[in-house]
Formats: structure tokens, C-alpha cells, sequence
């Protein structure tokens, strides 16, 4: 037999009660699963909602005639398209009142050409005069981007030789970007003079993404920043005004992040509410297992008594046996919620149709300390009934009562 | 008849699930033309998926012993689950393939559990063979 220490008693009381140990353990691993992968979950949206922000940098997108919607889905989801006007959509809007800065893009889907080549977003836009891409693309690559050169991605394929192909046609990457969470991760940059040259490979193809006469004036939308005093409505009004087309689709980033805040908030704010009736439910079960123990071990405490320990050892091995579960259950739960978070962070992202960025491993690491700390302690509150009814003066004649 | 249990089922379910799974909800990318490396994956994981569920069905039927070989065998077989979609033959490359979302992180967290099942069931299965020698002795 051998020699159990005061300090090893709550590690072999819990051994000697496997059932009763594994059926707390599987409580205290859902609560710390549900509060680690829910909290992760949250800051994960929270840092695609800054991310899509940060990239969302225009008051105002004109787009052509009924394109509003792709235009949207294009900015928030993986979605790819094509769409173009067919004028000087961009002389057109300068003539309106209260323009800051504009800028256009240009917007083309690549095709898929087998399983392994994603269909990409081609985005067309003008090192001088952008403001919304060119300021994050610069924090990453600080030289100019050559006319045939593209910018990749995050998620892009770029192969081992450095090239993506598009339209057939082997396109060099000279820098490939960080991830955002967003759509811009599916998507490659290139400037506007590399266009024409995209529209010409994929013509070669049989698939022209867009006619020949327009490749090299096509723009897909005016990226606009609005001056001081306007609001991005009385912008489009201008313009319509301005340029004489009824037809044309405005859409408006701020709106769309503020859309994304709200459903962002409704879903953080669900899994909050679940997470604190899970947590109370599972405190309430852990403290009505505790005291029917304690009750049960009456003879246990008494016999412990005898040999010599105080009230206080009688809590700390109650105390310390919570911990320990806690302890041990918070590592499985903790252990399980990353199994599902992190492997498939890009499916979740997917799936919720929303920003979704996986935090930095400083960041994880400390909600991983939180969440054990969060563990233990649920395992101790769950004990505290327990450890006051030991510590109360007639403890010893509670402990008769078992003899 | 504990140590029994935890040493076949896990091996069982996973090994199944790892035979399965690539063929199911984590199938590799469709449309080939030619097949490409993900549609290897899956062939390889699910033929390797089987041999860890046969496993588990032996270790119900062995001794102590036969069991910490069969169960070190498991650990070698998930080993190749972990290793055949990402350095033996490999999946597609876009983040947004499916086989790359879906096929791939399943892999993963099978063969991971194998392992950490079959390791749990390796040392239970020492601890008792070692207590049983005590005894003899």
C-alpha cells in the first residue's frame, strides 16, 4: 500500500471515486469548452470587425445599375464578380459637389480552371490617386507595383516559383499580404494599366472577363471620400444630379460596417447569455454533488478528525479536491475547444458569412490562462457550501452525526 | 475489462470515423479533371482509417500485453493520418478549398485523438502489466 501524504489525499480521494470524479469532470470540461471556444469565438469577430474597418477606408461606392448588391457582397463576403461601366464614369462623378478624394477600381472575377485553382477576385486599382488599398498595401510592401506584377492575397495560392496563374497566364507576385479576415484575402491587386493585359489573357482563353473595347477604360466603381460639412447621401445626390444618370448603385461602406456591428453584437451577445445560463447551471449542479458528498464522507471527515485535522485541513482537502477538478477539467475543456477553433477557423469564418480573424497567439495564450483560472474557480465556488458547513463551531457534532 | 474498453473503442470510433469521413461531409475537392493530391489524401486516410478500427476491434480480444502492442500501433498508424495530408501527399493549396477547410482539420483532430486515446490506453495498460509483475514477484 502506499504512502498517501495530506498533500497527495485530494488527488487519491478523487481516484478512489472515478465515477463520481469523471461525471464532475465532464461538467467542469463543457463549462470551460463553452467559455473558452464562446470568448475566442467573440474576439475573433471583434478582430475582423476592426480588420474589415480598417479596409473599408471610402464614405461612398458608385457602382453601375443594379451591382449594388455584388458591390456589398464583394467587400463582405467571399463572393467574386464582375461588373463594369461602360462611360467615363469617373470625369462623370468629379463634376459633383462635395468630393474630397475619389478613386476608381476595377473589379474582375478569374476563372476556376480546375479543382485546385480558386476562383479569385482580380481588383484593378491606381497607385496614385488610392486611398482606401494602397495605404495598408504600402505597410506591407513599400515599392511600386509594376504593370503585369500582381499582390496576392492572404489566401491566395501563390506557387513555389513565386507566380499565380491567372487566364492561363503565369502573373509574378510581388508581395503577398497579411491576413484580414475579410474578402480581401481571396482577392489579388494589381494596378490599372495591368488590366488591359488581364482582358486580353482571358480573351486568349475563350472567357473574356470583358469586352476588348472597354478593357482599357473599364471601371467597376468610383471609390470616394466625401469633404467636410457632406454626408455620403447628399454626395450621391450630387452626383446624380451631376451627372445626369438616374441608374447608378451607391453603396455605402459605413452603413455595411455598421450592419456588420449589429449582427456582430446580436451574435456575441447570444453566446453570452448562453454561456452565463450554462456556467450558472453548471455551478448549481457541481455545488448539489459536493454537499451530497460531503454529507456521504461524514465518517471520512470524522476519522480525519481523529487523527489530528484541524477544520481548516477539512476545507483545504475539500477545496483543493474542487480545484483539482477544475484544474483537470479546465486543461480537456480547453484542450477540446481548440481542437474545433483553431483547425477550422477558416470554415467558422466561412459559415458565419461574417469578418472573422483569428486573434494573435499573445492574445490566446492569455484566454487560455483565463480560461483555466476560470475553471478552477467555478470548481471552487462549487465547494464553498460544502467548506462552510466544515468550518462552522459544531462541525464536530455534524461529524458525530456520521459516526 | 476497463482497461479493455478504453483501449479498442477509442480506436474503433476514430479509426472508423478516420475511414469514413473523407469520403462523407470531409470529402476531398470535387471536379477533378485529373485527381489531385487531396483525392490521394482521402484514398490513403481512409484505407488507414481502417486498419486503426481493426486494430481496436483486436484489442478486444487480447491480453494486456497484445494490447500495448496493438495500441503503439495505433499511435504509428495516426502518425500517418496527421502525416498524409500534410507532408506525404498533401491537399490543395487555396485556403478556400474544401478539401484545405474541412478535409484536412478533420484529419487532424482524428488523428490527434487517436493518438491521445491510444497513449492513455498504452500507459493504463503498462501501469497494470508492471502491477501484475509486482504481484508475481
Amino acid at each position: 500500500m502506499p504512502h498517501i501524504t495530506l498533500g497527495r489525499l485530494p488527488f487519491e480521494n478523487l481516484k478512489r471515486k472515478p465515477f463520481r470524479t469523471a461525471a464532475l469532470l465532464v461538467i467542469v470540461t463543457m463549462l470551460s469548452a463553452t467559455f473558452f471556444g464562446g470568448a475566442m469565438l467573440a474576439l475573433n469577430l471583434n478582430a475582423g470587425l476592426d480588420s474589415m474597418q480598417k479596409r473599408l477606408g471610402a464614405d461612398l461606392m458608385v457602382v453601375p445599375q443594379n451591382t449594388g448588391a455584388k458591390a456589398e457582397a464583394l467587400l463582405t463576403s467571399s463572393t467574386s464578380s464582375t461588373f463594369y461601366f461602360t462611360n467615363d464614369i469617373a470625369s462623370l462623378v468629379s463634376k459633383a459637389d462635395g468630393i474630397a478624394q475619389s478613386t476608381v477600381q476595377t473589379y474582375i472575377s478569374s476563372l476556376t480552371a480546375d479543382c485546385c485553382d480558386e476562383q479569385v477576385q482580380i481588383i484593378g486599382f491606381n497607385p496614385a490617386t488610392d486611398f482606401v488599398i494602397e495605404p495598408w498595401i504600402t505597410s506591407e510592401y513599400d515599392q511600386t507595383l509594376e504593370t503585369g506584377q500582381v499582390i496576392a492575397g492572404a489566401n491566395i495560392n501563390v506557387s513555389t516559383s513565386g507566380t499565380i496563374k491567372l487566364y492561363d497566364h503565369e502573373f509574378p507576385v510581388a508581395a503577398q499580404l497579411a491576413t484580414t479576415g475579410t474578402s480581401l484575402d481571396n482577392s489579388v491587386f494589381v494596378n490599372q494599366e495591368t488590366i488591359p493585359r488581364i482582358v486580353g489573357y482571358s480573351a486568349q482563353v475563350g472567357h473574356p472577363a470583358i469586352p476588348e473595347e472597354y478593357a482599357d477604360t473599364a471601371v467597376s466603381a468610383v471609390l470616394i471620400k466625401v469633404a467636410d460639412g457632406y454626408s455620403a447621401e447628399q454626395v450621391a445626390d450630387n452626383i446624380t444630379e451631376a451627372s445626369g444618370l438616374d441608374g447608378l448603385g451607391y453603396v455605402y461602406p459605413g452603413g455595411i460596417t455598421a450592419t456588420t456591428k449589429t449582427n456582430l453584437s446580436a451574435i456575441v451577445g447570444y453566446v453570452a447569455l448562453f454561456l452565463a445560463a450554462f456556467w450558472v447551471m453548471g455551478v448549481v449542479v457541481l455545488l448539489a454533488v459536493f454537499s451530497s458528498s460531503t454529507n456521504e464522507r461524514k465518517r471520512e471527515f470524522a476519522s480525519l478528525r481523529i487523527m489530528g485535522a484541524t477544520r481548516g485541513t477539512l476545507v483545504g482537502l475539500i477545496v483543493k479536491e474542487s480545484a483539482l477538478l477544475g484544474l483537470i477539467g479546465g486543461v480537456i475543456g480547453i484542450a477540446l475547444a481548440s481542437l474545433v477553433i483553431f483547425p477550422f477557423s477558416t470554415l467558422i469564418g466561412r459559415q458565419l458569412q461574417l469578418p472573422y480573424l483569428q486573434v494573435g497567439v499573445p492574445t490566446t495564450l492569455g484566454l487560455m490562462a483565463a480560461g483555466l483560472v476560470f475553471a478552477v474557480l467555478t470548481g471552487m465556488i462549487a465547494s464553498v457550501a460544502s467548506a462552510y458547513r466544515l468550518s462552522k463551531p459544531e462541525t464536530y457534532l455534524m461529524l458525530r452525526e456520521g459516526e | 475489462m476497463k482497461n479493455k474498453l478504453i483501449a479498442s473503442l477509442p480506436a474503433i470510433i476514430l479509426g472508423a470515423l478516420t475511414a469514413i469521413a473523407p469520403q462523407t461531409f470531409a470529402h476531398a475537392c470535387a471536379g477533378h479533371d485529373v485527381p489531385g493530391a487531396c483525392h490521394y489524401s482521402a484514398l490513403a486516410a481512409s484505407g488507414v482509417g481502417v486498419v486503426i478500427a481493426l486494430l481496436g476491434v483486436a484489442a478486444l480480444f487480447v491480453g494486456t500485453r497484445e494490447r500495448i502492442g496493438l495500441n503503439i500501433a495505433v499511435v504509428i498508424n495516426a502518425l500517418l493520418v496527421l502525416a498524409i495530408p500534410t507532408v506525404l501527399i498533401g491537399v490543395c493549396q487555396g485556403a478556400m478549398m474544401h478539401c484545405r477547410m474541412v478535409m484536412l482539420p478533420t484529419l487532424m483532430v482524428l488523428g490527434a485523438l487517436a493518438i491521445v486515446f491510444a497513449a492513455i490506453a498504452l500507459v493504463m495498460d503498462a501501469k497494470s502489466t508492471n502491477a501484475a509483475a509486482t504481484r508475481v514477484r
